[in-house]
């Protein structure tokens, strides 16, 4: 059986493999997995692999990538098979990358601070001054215990010989450290007993690690603590994972424009009021961070950011300016460095490295061009790895002039030929495939030294080119396990991992942004209900094409569509009737294109995208339900489904939809986002009811042939009608039932009502609320008379329609500007 | 040895659409104090009223000012009022007898010897100085081989000033050094990006200070109040000497005529005024006048239209 398995796979090669150390047999720490593996019936095999898929799917996890036209929300890719790591490797490794974040630190410290290292000439001054990220505002801010970088992360290579190298150092914000802990949730899952059995570190301590640490060093006095993860937003390549920390952490997810800088202190922009914000854990670049004294054109920053971090009012980690370390021509200084500073040897040596700025070092590099990678020496540089073997002549007489004209931008690295590991091949599920490997793995600074997280982010090649790493180019991704030869804590952060988690946390820190989005979720929720009930409604009476359909109602369906701007409302249909079949087309487009500005499809984009920004708020069970939903309509969107297939469409939307509503009744807690979200989903609804009325009540003929069916399907009423009434729809019962019903959710009244509940309520933390402008409708509802009123051909009830639509337009907009408007963007000027 | 006094009034105005609720202000106002430059008095202020207000030193040595405004406004209005005194920077300076460049050139890339711990800040691309290889081809004509440095300095200066035009219609603040290459025309900040891109393109260091400079008012007629503007010049690192001052606007070595204000990489570093504002939607209008006053002078009329920025010619 290992034979079959490994068919495919090289048994001997240029490579350190990670898995076989001779043909056919396993390294002794990965005999488990591989008995696991032989053992394993090919159908519990595709099981799994579909598990990960599934899981990876409709978790969402998932990966910008930039160059996509797509743009956001690529899958993660993650291979089934961990890498693994043995209890003695990892003791190496683990000191190495303790000593090489204590000594990246004492560097950070000392540049940002005495400067002895420039003035004795143990570090030239071009890697300082000539790189971007040198922040010069930042020199001298201070830094408690001298820590400044407090997260660390070393991108590692493990070389033919067996032996692990750096090849880059990551200072700024390093990332993955949140696709690792989402790789393992998902592999421990599908190996539970391997997991068990081979005693794997978990990772919770360190993140536990990490929180704990934050609050040490964050300046407060008394009170807790507040820490906030600063993300650049849902357009960030990983912006999944920031939600995702943010969530596991227990820290509010927030964007620049959420925070102030106020006396010298920064603040979280809440409802409530300014929360003061004692630690800013950093997913932005540095340089972005405050527009005031760093790039006056980021407008991500929080203005005085720096000066903040300068008063010793807020820890930001890492500290500005800390890119600065992310630089290849670092890299051979720092055995001379290690030295130096700690008195020890460098345990992990980095790649050989030149910086091309020394004469003699640029010299070599050409001699050996054809076997080095050329990189930036800095990061501002925007330039991709030449591998020197790659070049033809005319490339390489251009790299080489350039290289000699600014010889400092420029680094020349060994060609490292990468380990290989197992991937478990989609096509022949009974085969692995070899793809070459690196590891980045973590360290996070703790009042007792660094701290390794034990494990990490193992990075794959794609099958096209062995030697990059890079999920932006079509790699993927393994989770890290690193076996322990004692037991292993089980701690874990996460409270639960999966259940009807609140979508809003309590708690005071809602920013004003957070709600606002709430807000809109609510609103675009409900939107997406009454499109997709209408749609329904009319595509089935498009099918069902007996001529009273037609005959009867049929003006009043189109008409709202019309008013709901899902067909054209430019057409006048007395002009210009469209045929069936057009009309047809039409009501398909305005379900699936979401070119179609009101159209189903544009509708769920703009709630999708409000739950984007919701992200570290939605229960995983309602990302899940919303984000199948959307993939369902992009795969409908792409043509070729039939009208049947357009209609269960429709009917997996509106119970999508319904799920998602029944979750906000009995999944949130009763806060103040809540209670916007339902103002929201209330002037939504009053909104569209409203309209939906009056374009009845406008085509209606007042015969006892009217069919209002249709009505309460798109009002959602048919069951509470036929369970009271047993007979044909009338108008006076339904009137009854959609106005003044009290009882019935769907009912003008019942809308109404709860709006001026709610406005009371936000009164008590806010003041006056407009609360009282709803007192006249109210009397108005309250007023009209079953007998004169709720027919068609009357005045009352159009004129009240009427005034109801545009008594949510205008609230929703007074709301808005009372509560949300300071949401806006920072500007920026300059005099010349 | 001769002496000026000068007082320099500084105004800058913003008018908004519709009213800024928060504004958060960098100011690079305040003259440095210099071997040769003196900064009796320094006034600063703002209207409205600022809520905050920190005064620190900059990277550069530089005396900045940093405010918030809180109080809902449509102007802002900050006006800083100095009294400076000058001597003449130098006794004697021989452009001829500078070292080589190229000898200054890699003794500042050396790094087997200790380095030079200031200069080598301003060798490298800066924010607004571009290392386009079209400087290096524009500068080395003004460097040929054994050519001392200042008076290298001293020719690229005056082939910048024939050149280029002075044009202060043709660049903002964020014009590339590409474009004003191209269209060789420009205001000073843009000769003094140009110069600075030269020479930091050969492997020299320069760098940027910004100031005022006196205008004289035309034969028989009246000084104008705000008639002047800030003004930018260049900084050149020469071993021996020190750092010595290019004019390129004016095709000159600052002297007893120019007053610095503050130093660094480009104008990014030391801007007169940076900020961040909360609402004050559509377009702002920016104001800013400046008015060089010889102390011994006693006349001084209101000019008509006061702020129609002049250039510092």
């Amino acid at each position: 059986m290992p034979r079959q398995l490994l068919a495919a796979y090289p048994q001997e090669g240029p490579h350190f493999d990670e898995m076989l150390e001779a043909p056919l047999k396993p390294r002794p720490h990965w005999e488990r997995l591989f008995d696991h593996l032989v053992g394993a019936p090919a159908g519990r095999m595709r099981n799994t692999l579909q598990s990960v898929e599934r899981q990876v799917y409709e978790n969402g996890i998932t990966y910008n990538v930039y160059a996509d036209p797509q743009g956001l929300e690529r899958p993660w890719e993650l291979d089934v098979l961990p890498l693994i790591i043995s209890p003695e490797e990892w003791s190496g490794l683990e000191a190495a990358i303790a000593q090489r974040a204590t000594l990246l630190n004492r560097i950070l410290a000392d540049v940002y601070g005495p400067q002895e290292l420039l003035r004795e000439g143990r570090l030239p001054p071009a890697l300082i001054h000539g790189h971007a990220g040198f922040l010069r505002p930042a020199r001298g801010l201070p830094a408690p215990d001298k820590v400044l970088l407090h997260i660390y992360a070393a991108d590692l290579a493990r070389s033919p010989d067996g032996r692990w190298w750096v090849i880059a150092d990551r200072t700024q914000a390093p990332s993955g450290a949140g696709y690792a802990l989402e790789n393992r949730l998902v592999i421990s899952r599908v190996f539970p007993e391997l997991f068990r059995d081979l005693k794997v570190q978990h990772l919770a301590d360190f993140f536990r690690t990490l929180r704990d640490s934050l609050a040490h060093w964050a300046p407060h006095d008394d009170e807790a603590p507040l820490v906030v993860l600063l993300t650049p937003g849902p357009y960030n390549e990983t912006y999944f994972e920031h939600a995702y920390l943010a969530r596991y952490l227990g820290f509010p997810l927030v964007e620049g424009s959420d925070l102030t800088v106020r006396d010298g202190c920064v603040w979280l922009k809440t409802l409530t009021g300014l929360q003061r914000v004692h630690v800013v854990l950093r997913r932005q670049d540095d340089d972005f961070c405050d527009p005031l004294e760093l790039r006056s054109d980021s407008a991500l920053g929080i203005a005085g950011l720096t000066d903040a971090a300068r008063r010793g009012n807020v820890l930001i980690a890492n500290a500005l300016g800390s890119n600065l370390l992310e630089s290849g021509a670092l890299l051979g200084f720092l055995p001379g460095l290690c030295r130096h500073l700690l008195g020890e040897k460098l345990r992990m040596p980095s790649v050989a490295t030149w910086w091309c700025g020394e004469p003699a070092a640029l010299e070599q590099v050409i001699d050996r061009l054809d076997k080095l990678v050329i990189k930036a020496a800095y990061p501002q540089l925007r330039m991709n790895p030449l591998f020197g073997e790659d070049l033809d002549d005319r490339q390489r007489t251009e790299l080489v002039a350039a290289m000699r004209a600014r010889p400092h931008n420029y680094v020349a690295q060994e060609l490292v030929r990468l380990s290989q590991a197992p991937v478990w091949d989609r096509e022949h599920p009974r085969r692995l495939q070899p793809r070459s490997i690196g590891l980045r793995v973590y360290a996070c600074a703790s009042p007792n030294g660094y701290v390794v997280m034990p494990g990490g982010l193992t990075r794959v090649s794609s099958a096209d080119d062995s030697r990059v790493l890079s999920m932006q180019r079509g790699g993927s991704s393994k989770d890290t396990w690193v076996l322990s030869n004692a037991p292993v804590s089980s701690f874990s952060l996460l409270r639960r991992a999966i259940g009807p988690q609140d979508l809003v946390r309590s708690g005071s820190n809602l920013s004003s942004r957070v709600v606002e989005n709430l807000f809109w979720f609510g609103r675009y929720a409900e939107r997406c209900d009454a499109t997709a009930r209408l749609l329904r409604v009319a595509l089935t009476w498009l099918i069902d094409d007996t001529p009273a359909h037609h005959d009867a109602e049929w003006p009043a369906i189109i008409s709202l569509c019309r008013a709901r701007e899902l067909l054209d409302p430019e057409v006048d249909p007395e002009i210009d009737p469209l045929d069936d079949v057009s009309l047809q087309q039409a009501l398909i487009a305005a379900t699936l294109d979401e070119s179609v500005p009101h159209g189903l499809a544009a509708h769920l984009r703009l709630l999708f995208r409000v739950a984007f920004h919701l992200r570290e708020r939605l229960s995983l069970d309602n990302w899940r339900t919303l984000n199948r939903l959307m993939q369902e309509m992009a795969r409908h969107a792409q043509g070729g489904s039939s009208l049947t297939e357009v209609l269960s469409q429709l009917d997996r939307s509106v119970v999508t939809l319904m799920t998602l509503a029944g979750f906000t009744l009995d999944g949130m807690t009763r806060d103040l986002g809540w209670r916007f979200l339902s103002i929201g989903r209330r002037l939504e609804r009053l909104q569209s009811m409203s309209l939906t009325l009056s374009q009845a009540l406008a085509h209606a003929r007042d015969s006892k042939e009217s069919d209002l069916d249709w009505l309460l399907e798109v009002a959602d009423s048919i069951i509470t009608y036929r369970s009271r009434y047993m007979s044909r729809p009338e108008w006076l019962p339904v009137l009854d039932l959609l106005v003044l019903d009290e009882s019935n959710p769907r009912s003008l009244r019942f809308q109404i009502l709860g709006l001026y509940d709610y406005l009371v309520r936000l009164s008590e933390t806010f003041g006056p609320c407009e609360a009282e402008s709803l007192e006249p409708l109210i009397a108005r509802l309250h007023a009209l008379d079953a007998a004169d009123d709720l027919r068609p051909g009357g005045k009352t009830l159009p004129a009240l329609l009427a005034d109801l639509q545009r008594l949510a337009h205008q609230l929703s907009d007074r709301l808005s500007m009372r509560f949300f408007s300071h949401v806006s963007e920072n500007r920026q000027a300059f005099s010349r | 040895m001769k002496k000026l006094s000068y007082r320099v009034e500084h105004v800058t105005l913003y008018e908004y659409k519709t009213p800024v609720t928060l504004s958060q202000q960098l100011l690079h106002l305040t003259p440095r104090s210099l071997p040769w430059q003196q900064c009796e008095t320094h006034a600063l202020a703002i209207e409205p009223k600022a809520a905050e207000y920190v005064e620190r030193e900059d990277f550069f040595g530089n005396r900045i000012v940093q405010f918030a405004v809180r109080t809902a406004h449509e102007k802002l209005r900050v006006s800083a009022d100095s009294t400076i005194h000058l001597r003449a920077r130098w006794d004697e300076l021989d452009v001829k007898s500078s070292p080589r460049w190229e000898g200054v050139r890699d003794r500042l890339r050396d790094v087997t010897q200790p380095p030079l711990l200031d200069p080598s800040q301003y060798l490298f691309e800066s924010p607004n100085v571009e290392l386009a290889p079209a400087l290096t081809d524009y500068a080395i004509r003004s460097f040929p081989a054994g050519r001392p440095l200042l008076a290298g300095a001293m020719d690229l200066m005056q082939r910048i000033y024939q050149d280029f035009d002075y044009d202060p219609a043709a660049t903002t603040v964020a014009t590339p050094l590409a474009e004003v290459i191209a269209d060789r025309r420009g205001v000073c900040q843009d000769f003094a990006h140009l110069m600075i891109g030269c020479l930091r393109a050969l492997g020299l260091s320069a760098r940027y200070v910004s100031g005022y400079i006196l205008t004289e008012p035309p034969p028989g007629q009246p000084r104008l109040v705000g008639a002047d503007a800030s003004h930018a010049w260049v900084s050149v690192f020469c071993p021996r000497t020190g750092w010595v001052d290019f004019d390129p606007t004016n095709k000159l070595l600052p002297d007893l005529e120019h007053i610095s204000v503050a130093w660094g990489r480009d104008f990014s570093d030391v801007t007169p005024m940076r900020g961040v504002i909360l609402g004050g939607g559509g377009e702002q209008e920016l104001d800013v006048s400046v008015t060089v006053t010889p102390l011994d002078e006693q006349d001084i009329a209101p000019a008509n239209k006061p702020g129609a920025a002049l250039p510092g010619q």
